[in-house]
């Protein structure tokens, strides 16, 4: 039976807070009458799909698999995975897709400021940031200034807080011309002695606090908006966006670390989407308590703005937290000395109920639970993955018989696998004296300061893969990471997700969403590297038109120490140059993208196999055979080799590559990697790969030195004008900016 | 040597410059921008890099008028080493104990990357196994890093060998390619690039070690 509204003045109403007719019944039922007054603003933030996660809550399930080194952090900010010898690392990724598509600096820059207080909220100091960015294409609508706003925003706030930005991923597709994507990771670092600090409200009579930043109109209705389609009146939402401030979201840093390390506190958590509604709500329903809030206690930016207003305002660099009233002169003394402001606005009273006062005056009195844990849960409709895209031969017409040179010329040359170096150059990547490898590497690594081992970060996700075949391509989200941090002699530990899609009341999309987490959670079971943290983002969707499925993966790894690690280039000439390889399937994605045919593959993905090749692709690395090493990706063995060029040393084909066609050396198949051994290692190197015959095939493709790319064949290219191609590729497509 | 090391409400180099002091050997100490110390207690002061004040205003110029820069300036004025780096040398610059301004990067963008420096006048106190026209590779990471003065006070610079370190290859469009200068005395001394930031192998270079 379908739900319908009393009247025409309520459905507007509902409309006004974007409730629909069932979530109406819902409501009307588990308060025992309709909702009045402040319920429905309550209602409307935190049924929201953004703070709810009504749609993928069923589904999320799925990522249970855990294993030893998984702290008890349920629930909570961010995971947090125990790395052993006494140092833990909580880290998680989020997005911010629609604020930074209506206002791109400002979106970003809070995207950061958001997953940071997520990360030190938990007593960890925020130690890395990443990023994961899709763009549309160049000529777009917009896109130019998108581009220049989002990274600024990132550049911006990222560099004043003094978090460094090592690694990231940059897309271009007109699939995402009217919908971006912003999403941020940070990881934090707690040391031998720090605290985990945890959200769930404890103690009647203890004090909520209110700590930082003052409220201000900025965000309100900012979770709800997350929660819809753009139409033709986004513009009008800009009032929605946050405006952060990254010189305040420092002092709170500091301030917050050092009240936590006093241990001065029971719980804290940050005010995000849906701000001081989900941080009290949420803190109270966790710790099985109540709360009673004076509204008119909380400090204003504008004396003006309403109850509602307080309650739903996104206003960044705030924080809300429960201590005993014995330790509230020692928090304000701290907070004072970092110029920040500590309030009390309210008490923890033991019956579960959030009672909101304002001037003394009941506002509403409710159990948490009905907000935080009977908020609706859809099944929405789904199919099984089938593969439209498997072919007998996914080769594309224009590859075949095809000489190499103009076709790689425009591979090179195209700005989507050109140079992202005008965005990197933007971020301060050394700030905290850990980097060991930047965003210019295809893995970060950060020197842990107590230890010396190297915690290797990556982020995943290729959408043309995406595209391609949905299944493939979440698997890879996570498989292609980890082989990436794999060839540097990094396991991957743990992995953290934001999970973008379109709207998942079409089936279509819904489908896309549920054949990707389940390959998320399968590959992650299968590198014993659980998901422990992360995001969905839904209706990324422009006037019914949505993005392509872009599950991003943000993955963190272990390496003993920071020496000797890998580089993704030839560092000298001389070296014996390996294809390791684990034959799953044949694709042509991102070249066939690029030479504008239509994504393919042949053959069917095992998960196990993949897990097993890049287990022993680890192995031969832990070895320290490796001088150079990088996964094969966009663009084949060809694309591939050109980038480990770019030192300037260059590479001459042996017989197996010499004989390759231009398909062949364009094809993207999954898997492959390529290794360069010195000389005097190369012995052991062949003897050792042979113990993983079972795993992966080895095959010798040439020799680094000289200063050309020559594939054999007469197919030769000079490196320096190669990397002039590739350099020349952003500003071809952009202009100066 | 007991060293002060400055902190700002947006400083956020000072736990890298602490451990840099203590890596070269020796004692490290805040000075909280709010209080005073005496200057017959400390041996040198580092000014490290960040966003001091978050900037507000100009770069540099709120520290500069903090109650800690007035007992800097006595130790400086006494002939003790002062370093300040990236926004440490914004920040001397303001406090008048350094010559010129540093403006916002030509490319208007901030820019991090590793630079090549060359020595034009080595440095007393910092850098002391430098010779003149040694090339060192250190990274620089700034918005504002563009070295600003009057033709005036550029001649007297040359003349009093007050140019200490030059980019081979301008990144932000300062005036001469200056990277770093010292007072007439060459007891204070600010760069933009980063020293603590190239210590050891893994960092991807040991150029920064010789500074301390």
């Amino acid at each position: 039976m379908t739900a319908t509204f009393p009247n025409d003045e309520i459905r507007a109403k509902a409309q006004h807070y974007r409730l629909n007719a069932a979530e109406y019944e819902l409501i009307t039922k588990l308060l025992g009458h309709p909702p009045q007054g402040i319920e429905w603003a309550l209602f409307s933030a935190l049924w929201s799909e953004h703070c709810s996660y009504k749609s993928s809550k069923v589904h999320l399930r799925k990522f249970s698999y855990r294993n030893a080194s998984v702290l008890e952090s349920e629930g909570e900010n961010a995971g947090v995975v125990d790395l052993g010898q006494g140092e833990r690392i909580a880290f998680k990724m989020e997005s911010h897709n629609h604020p930074s598509f209506i206002e791109p600096y400002q979106g970003a820059a809070t995207g950061v400021g958001g997953i940071l207080r997520d990360i030190f909220t938990m007593g960890a100091r925020p130690i890395g940031l990443a990023d994961f960015l899709c763009f549309g294409s160049p000529r777009a609508d917009r896109m130019k200034s998108l581009v220049a706003g989002v990274v600024s925003g990132i550049s911006g706030y990222g560099n004043c807080v003094g978090v460094p930005t090592v690694t990231g991923q940059t897309e271009f597709d007109a699939g995402y011309d009217q919908n971006i994507l912003v999403n941020a990771m940070a990881v934090g670092l707690f040391r031998e002695k720090d605290p985990m600090a945890l959200s769930k409200a404890k103690g009647p009579g203890n004090w909520v606090v209110y700590v930082g930043a003052k409220t201000g109109k900025d965000g309100v209705h900012g979770a709800s908006m997350a929660s819809e389609s753009f139409d033709e009146s986004s513009d009008a939402k800009k009032p929605n966006v946050q405006i952060g401030d990254p010189f305040y979201e420092k002092l709170l840093i500091e301030a917050c670390l050092e009240i936590l390390e006093k241990n001065l506190v029971v719980a804290m958590q940050d005010m995000g989407a849906a701000g001081l509604t989900s941080s009290s709500f949420e803190m109270s329903s966790k710790g099985g308590v109540g709360m009673r809030m004076d509204l008119s206690e909380v400090p204003l930016r504008d004396a003006s703005l309403t109850p509602e207003e307080i309650l739903l305002s996104e206003s960044q660099e705030r924080m809300l937290l429960v201590c005993e009233p014995a330790r509230f002169n020692e928090i304000q003394a701290v907070m004072s000395r970092w110029g920040l402001e500590a309030k009390k606005i309210g008490e923890i009273q033991a019956e579960r109920r959030v009672t909101l006062l304002w001037r003394n005056e009941v506002l509403c009195d409710i159990d948490p639970d009905l907000l935080v844990e009977n908020a609706p849960k859809h099944e929405r409709p789904y199919q099984p993955w089938s593969s439209p895209r498997r072919q007998a031969d996914p080769t594309p017409a224009v590859l075949k018989n095809t000489p190499l040179g103009v076709v790689f010329q425009q591979l090179v040359k195209d700005h989507r696998l050109g140079s992202k170096e005008w965005i990197y150059r933007q971020y301060d990547q050394r700030v905290g004296l850990r980097t060991a490898r930047d965003a210019r590497q295809s893995v970060a690594f950060l020197r842990l300061p107590d230890s010396g081992r190297g915690l290797a970060m990556a982020v995943g996700c290729r959408p043309s893969l995406m595209r391609m075949d949905a299944r493939i391509g979440a698997f890879d989200a996570v498989f292609y990471p980890a082989l990436q941090m794999a060839l540097k002699g990094a396991r991957a530990l743990a992995v953290t997700d934001c999970l973008n899609f379109g709207n998942p009341e079409k089936p279509e999309i819904m489908t896309e969403f549920v054949t990707s987490v389940e390959a998320i959670a399968e590959a992650a079971r299968l590198m014993d590297a659980p998901v422990i943290s992360g995001n969905v983002s839904f209706y990324n969707e422009t006037l019914g038109r949505g993005i392509p499925p872009t599950p991003a993966t943000g993955l963190v790894g272990l390496r003993e120490s920071v020496s000797r690690i890998p580089w993704d280039e030839f560092t000298e000439a001389g070296q014996v140059v390996y294809c390791l390889s684990s034959p799953l399937v044949r694709t042509f994605h991102r070249t066939a993208e690029v030479l504008g045919a239509e994504p393919a593959f042949s053959g069917d993905f095992s998960a196990e196999k993949a897990a097993m090749f890049v287990r022993s692709c680890r192995e031969l690395a832990s070895k320290d055979f490796f001088a150079g090493s990088k996964a094969v990706g966009a663009g084949g063995l060809a694309f591939t080799l050109a980038r480990m060029t770019e030192q300037g040393h260059g590479f001459e084909a042996g017989e197996a590559l010499s004989a390759m066609t231009t398909a062949e050396l364009l094809e993207e198949r999954l898997y492959e990697a390529l290794v360069a051994v010195p000389a005097e290692k190369t012995a052991d190197f062949e003897k050792a790969a042979g113990d993983f015959s079972n795993f992966l095939r080895c095959v010798k493709m040439g020799r680094t030195g000289g200063d050309k790319l020559d594939f054999g064949g007469g197919r030769a290219f000079s490196v320096k004008q190669l990397h002039g191609w590739r350099e020349g590729a952003w500003t071809q497509a952009f202009g100066e900016m | 040597m007991k060293i002060g090391v400055t902190r700002f409400p947006g400083t956020n180099c000072d736990h890298d410059i602490w451990s840099f002091v203590e890596a070269r050997g020796h004692q490290p100490r805040w000075l909280w921008h709010q209080d005073r110390f005496n200057p017959r207690e400390i041996d040198a002061v580092l000014v490290p890099g960040g966003f001091s004040y978050g900037d507000y205003l100009r770069c540099g110029a709120l520290a500069a008028k903090s109650p800690v820069m007035n007992d800097v300036r006595a130790l400086a004025a006494a002939g003790k080493p002062v370093l300040g780096i990236c926004n440490g040398f914004q920040i001397l610059c303001e406090s008048g104990l350094l010559p010129g301004v540093l403006v916002r990067n030509k490319s208007r963008r901030f820019i991090d990357e590793w630079a090549e420096l060359q020595v034009e006048q080595p440095n007393p106190h910092f850098g002391r196994g430098h010779q003149t026209g040694a090339r060192l590779r250190l990274p620089i990471a700034h918005g504002e890093g563009c070295f600003l003065t009057t033709a005036e006070e550029m001649k007297r610079l040359r003349g009093e060998g007050q140019i200490w370190l030059k980019y081979v290859n301008n990144p932000n469009g300062s005036l001469e390619d200056i990277a770093g200068v010292t007072n007439d005395k060459r007891n204070v001394a600010g760069l933009m690039p980063h020293p603590e930031r190239a210590l050891y192998d893994w960092m991807g270079g040991l150029d920064g070690g010789d500074f301390l």
